[in-house]
């Protein structure tokens, strides 16, 4: 990819032209290989939105670019977890959407006609190389051009970045770690130059971040924390304190302005050490004003009385306004990372999140191959030669390494400074050994490559390698043989191009599914499983347009977003007893679920079932996240040790406990199920995610129907009974009780259109009743 | 500006300090530690000439540990926190060596250059690394901090963490696993869960490659013994190719269909 290529180049003294050019052209290289590979999804399948949250991004902006900014911020989405509803436009990060529909207005002024779809599609794709640019510039500041390139050409390929910005992957992280990288670039330039207008440029860069993405906290955490250890290491400069008072303070400012943030920057504990270390930084400005006037034993003993008392204070406000209430605690999904088992026994829906899991060393080699085994090398490098900008990559890469041992879903914020290190180290590598082999080239005597290049470059040029080969002829003892380097240069070379390999396999088999279509090899070549867009289909052809569908929250989005019907929750999960009362009705049996379903005005409940293809992701394999989450907010009613067997075990056969074979979910997927026999080898009701026969075959749904079961069975869609459906159920006629007698047929004609009253009293006359005459 | 230095270093020496335990004591080592103690007391940063060097510093066996350097501002502020430290105790020594008073010290040591810092610890010889290279780092407060942090633990915390021990910490998976065929199982199959076993292997291979690689680039950089540097170059090379692939290959069996190695299959 034009790595070595470029180093080789910058190392000789190549006049600047070149050398710009040579950058502009591994970089653009590095862009598009990026935006390349990034579309196996779109090839394969479709350009179509992916996964889950993609699709309220998408649908949040489509809804923008209709009806205008201020109408988005303004909007109050009915369709959502109903009956509360969600005001979208201050429960969301709006960067993501404001960027693609400004892009699409831009391309509209241009007569470019777009449609916001493909934009959304193409987003992330085309920030890799935004992110790719950051990198190199961020790399650049830290350690060198050369080592910039490579930094940058890992990020465009790396695994670890692409999981989260293929194309049609439309999330905030998409466009955040361009965001994230370039803020830290900044940050890194106005440390160094101590000027304003790069600490301005940082906290703007900044502020995109927060309205991008929520990991912003990570910015406004770390940056303080670089502050806080270059004054512990005695690094205090005016530099310093020009960029941080300045970055901090427009940067608050900045990210107030994005409605869902708010005031959190004043009253969140998450935002406290930034706060913190603004005033230890003054504090200390002013100790080094102060030490400029005082004589040494006065100033020593000053400060320690000062340093003392402007801790304990700082320390007891912070406490205190914590404990009035002013300064919100720490919020359990930030909490959960520090103490590991919190959210497993805590806060159930963060630990169900299979992104919300620990990392084991597979998910790493699997994300970033050699460069987990080589990034130690950058840091040691980093450690070593130490400086200012430098104590800020280490703590970077310090604290990304261990979130990303704690979330899976963190390995994000780990790859950008593993790129970065791994490229330093790399870098490192290959500059000393391509070095000694142009050294080396006039000490074997090879003139005339030299008279050679000579003639093409120009004078200067010229002059600058014969400087160079009278040094060599110092120390050409030195050399390590060209067998050595060339050995060193080749293997290595070999690694990295192992690593793009790998890079290429990762993205085309692990993260290019769109997961809404499903795509299955056999030997008749490739299905295309579309259960999912047929079941929404469905409901958006069939259903009322006010139905209210009931789903786990995962498949919220979805159905808002292709079928545009109203959900009771979603993925944006921020009502956690909303969501409890869902996995209560899912968990509980079919009578004391109707309850709940009628209390929320449920039309129709849709359930996702792989028993029949074999999808390892339905609800059934989700199920006992819903019953713990449900036990969580009702302990009383759902307990999750009922629907282990006696020996704990969670088992949908004949041995599997009767609560779950009875419960709203277990019906609903498995309804009609055992009368299906999918194979010859199997039994009826045999299934295949779970490789058992089910227990609870016959059986029948008293207050729910059957309206659709897509094609492989993936989706099943549930009517809700009304209760004059299932409130007079039908008795044959031999076991009524009450007979109806002379039924009456009316003998009405068009032509006798005469009527008669039923059951009129009838006069009978001529009769007198017989008495007894004494 | 010295003050905070003050406090870091400090804590580093803290860090010396707590490094040294459990050695025997002996009659003329008590006699020595008290004679050390009195005059810590008196002064925080001891001076030595040749013979006392010899008897405090190269005597064995010690309990105590001992950094000598020549005489310098920082390093008095170092030797003065230290005294006053809550952690002060006679496990750890200031001294200093003038070339004056001691010149056979610096011929013992084969140094030809003041100052320098040497550690000397309570076990054993010192090592390379226990000199702080003067010429290299500069000399501050801060660049003492920094040849001890170079020796502290990011290295082994990053090999922690991307070896999968918070997964282990949460998890708590199985130290290994006896297969049906009776086998010790050491890594593994799925891609899913890991053994506690497993994440050690890994984090050797991982810091076994880094090792390597450092070596490559110090050999390459060094202006050293040529041949000592040949062999470094290729101890690295053959570190950085045979560890990586016994790690991918490791990684292949964990992934199924898993189409690429290196080397070893």
């Amino acid at each position: 990819m034009g790595r070595t290529q470029a180093k080789t180049m910058s190392s000789m003294s190549s006049p600047l032209g070149v050398k710009s050019l040579l950058v502009f052209t591994v970089l653009m290289l590095a862009w598009l290989a990026g935006f390349l590979s990034r579309l196996f999804a779109v090839i394969r399948f479709e350009s179509i939105i992916h996964e889950f949250d993609p699709w309220f991004n998408y649908r949040a902006t489509a809804h923008m670019v209709k009806n205008g900014f201020y109408n988005f911020l303004n909007w109050f989405d009915e369709r959502a977890w109903y009956p509360l509803g969600r005001i979208v436009g201050g429960t969301v990060y709006p960067g993501l959407m404001v960027t693609s529909g400004s892009i699409h207005y831009i391309l509209n002024l241009l007569n470019i006609p777009v449609h916001i779809r493909d934009i959304c599609v193409f987003l992330a794709p085309i920030f890799s190389g935004l992110t790719a640019i950051a990198t190199y510039l961020l790399t650049k500041e830290i350690w060198s051009a050369g080592a910039g390139l490579f930094a940058a050409c890992f990020i465009a390929v790396v695994p670890g970045y692409i999981s989260r910005s293929v194309a049609g992957s439309y999330d905030n992280e998409g466009i955040a770690i361009f965001a994230l990288m370039f803020t830290y670039f900044l940050w890194v330039k106005s440390v160094k130059t101590g000027s304003l207008f790069w600490s301005s440029m940082a906290s703007l860069s900044y502020f995109y971040m927060v309205s991008a993405w929520g990991g912003y906290v990570y910015i406004i955490n770390l940056i303080p924390l670089h502050v806080f250890a270059l004054l512990l290491m005695g690094r205090f400069s005016h530099r310093l304190y020009t960029a941080y008072t300045t970055f901090y303070i427009l940067g608050l400012i900045c990210s107030m302005q994005i409605p869902f943030v708010g005031f959190q920057p004043i009253r969140t504990s998450e935002h406290m050490a930034a706060a913190g270390v603004f005033a230890l930084l003054n504090a200390v400005a002013v100790l080094k004003y102060l030490q400029s006037v005082m004589t040494r034993a006065e100033f020593r003993h000053f400060f320690l009385v000062a340093a003392g008392t402007a801790a304990g204070a700082v320390f007891l406000a912070v406490v205190g306004l914590t404990w009035m209430g002013i300064v919100a605690p720490w919020s359990g999904r930030f909490y959960s990372l520090w103490d590991t088992g919190y959210a497993k026994i805590h806060i159930p829906i963060i630990a169900s999140v299979s992104e919300h899991q620990p990392t084991t060393w597979f998910s790493f080699f699997f994300d970033l191959h050699i460069l987990v085994a080589t990034f130690p090398v950058g840091l040691w490098y980093c450690i070593k030669n130490i400086n200012d900008e430098r104590v800020f990559i280490v703590l970077f890469a310090v604290s990304a390494v261990y979130f990303a041992g704690v979330m899976v879903r963190l390995m994000l914020t780990l790859t950008p400074v593993v790129c970065v290190l791994g490229g330093i180290a790399f870098s490192r590598l290959f500059e000393v050994y391509l070095k000694e082999e142009e050294q080396s080239r006039p000490q074997s005597g090879d003139s005339s490559d030299d008279d050679e290049d000579g003639e093409k470059n120009n004078k200067y040029d010229k002059a600058g390698k014969l400087r160079k080969m009278k040094h060599e002829q110092q120390s050409s003892n030195d050399g390590l043989g060209v067998n050595i380097r060339s050995m060193v240069i080749v293997a290595v070379l070999m690694i990295l191009m192992m690593f793009s390999v790998h890079c290429t396999w990762v993205t085309s088999n692990a993260y290019s599914s769109p997961s809404i279509v499903l795509a299955s090899y056999s030997q008749d070549g490739r299905q295309i499983l579309d259960d999912f867009r047929e079941a929404y289909y469905w409901l958006a052809q069939n259903t009322d347009t006010d139905a209210r569908v009931m789903s786990w929250w995962d498949y919220g989005y979805q159905i808002a977003g292709m079928a545009n019907r109203t959900t009771l929750v979603d993925n944006n999960t921020w009502n956690n007893s909303h969501i409890a009362l869902v996995g209560k009705a899912m968990s509980s049996n079919e009578t004391a679920a109707y309850d709940i379903m009628t209390a929320l005005d449920v039309d129709y409940v849709l359930v996702i079932f792989g028993g029949v293809i074999g999808y390892s992701g339905d609800d059934i394999n989700k199920f006992l996240w819903m019953v713990r989450i449900a036990e969580g907010e009702h302990p009383k009613d759902i307990k999750e040790s009922d629907y282990f067997t006696d020996r704990g075990e969670f088992r949908v056969d004949a041995q599997g406990s009767s609560t779950l074979l009875n419960c709203l979910m277990y019906k609903l997927s498995y309804y009609r199920f055992g009368e299906l026999k999918l194979d010859f080898r199997t039994p009826h009701g045999f299934d295949r995610t779970r490789n058992t026969v089910i227990g609870n075959k016959d059986f029948k749904l008293t207050y729910l129907e059957e309206a659709y079961t897509t094609e492989h069975w993936l989706v099943r869609v549930y009517r809700v009974k009304k209760p004059d459906e299932f409130n007079r159920p039908r008795i044959p006629v031999s076991q009524r009780k009450v007979k109806r007698r002379n039924v009456y047929l009316t003998k009405k004609t068009s032509k006798r259109r005469r009527g008669s009253i039923k059951n009129r009293p009838v006069v009978v006359k001529g009769h007198r009743p017989k008495t007894k005459l004494t | 500006m010295s003050v905070p230095r003050g406090v870091l270093l400090l804590l580093l020496v803290l860090l010396f300090g707590f490094t040294l335990v459990n050695c025997k004591k002996e009659l003329t080592l008590s006699e020595r530690v008290q004679q050390l103690s009195d005059a810590g007391l008196k002064k925080p940063v001891l001076r030595f000439n040749g013979d006392k060097f010899r008897q405090y510093v190269k005597g064995t066996p010690r309990n105590y540990s001992m950094i000598v350097m020549h005489a310098h501002d920082e390093f008095q502020l170092v030797a003065n926190s230290w005294r006053y430290s809550q952690g002060y105790s006679n496990k750890l020594f200031f001294a200093l060596v003038d070339f004056d008073e001691g010149p056979d010290v610096f011929q013992q040591l084969r140094l030809n250059s003041a100052p320098v810092f040497m550690h000397f610890p309570a076990k054993g010889k010192p090592k390379k690394v226990d000199t702080l290279d003067i010429q290299r780092v500069g000399f501050a407060a801060e660049s003492i901090a920094r040849w001890v942090a170079e020796r502290t633990d990011i290295q082994a915390f990053t090999f922690a963490m991307t070896s999968g021990q918070m997964w282990n910490h949460i998890r708590g998976p199985p130290f290994l696993q006896k297969t049906q065929a009776g086998n010790i199982a050491y890594i593994h199959g799925s891609s899913q869960g890991q053994f506690i076993v497993e994440t050690y292997i890994v984090a050797m291979l991982n810091a076994a490659v880094v090792l390597g690689m450092i070596l490559m680039t110090e050999a390459a950089n060094k202006r050293d013994d040529v041949r000592k540097r040949r062999i470094y170059a290729i101890i690295g090379l053959g570190l950085v190719a045979f560890f990586f692939s016994l790690s991918l290959s490791i990684f292949r069996s964990k992934a199924h269909g898993y189409p690429y190695s290196f080397l070893l299959k």
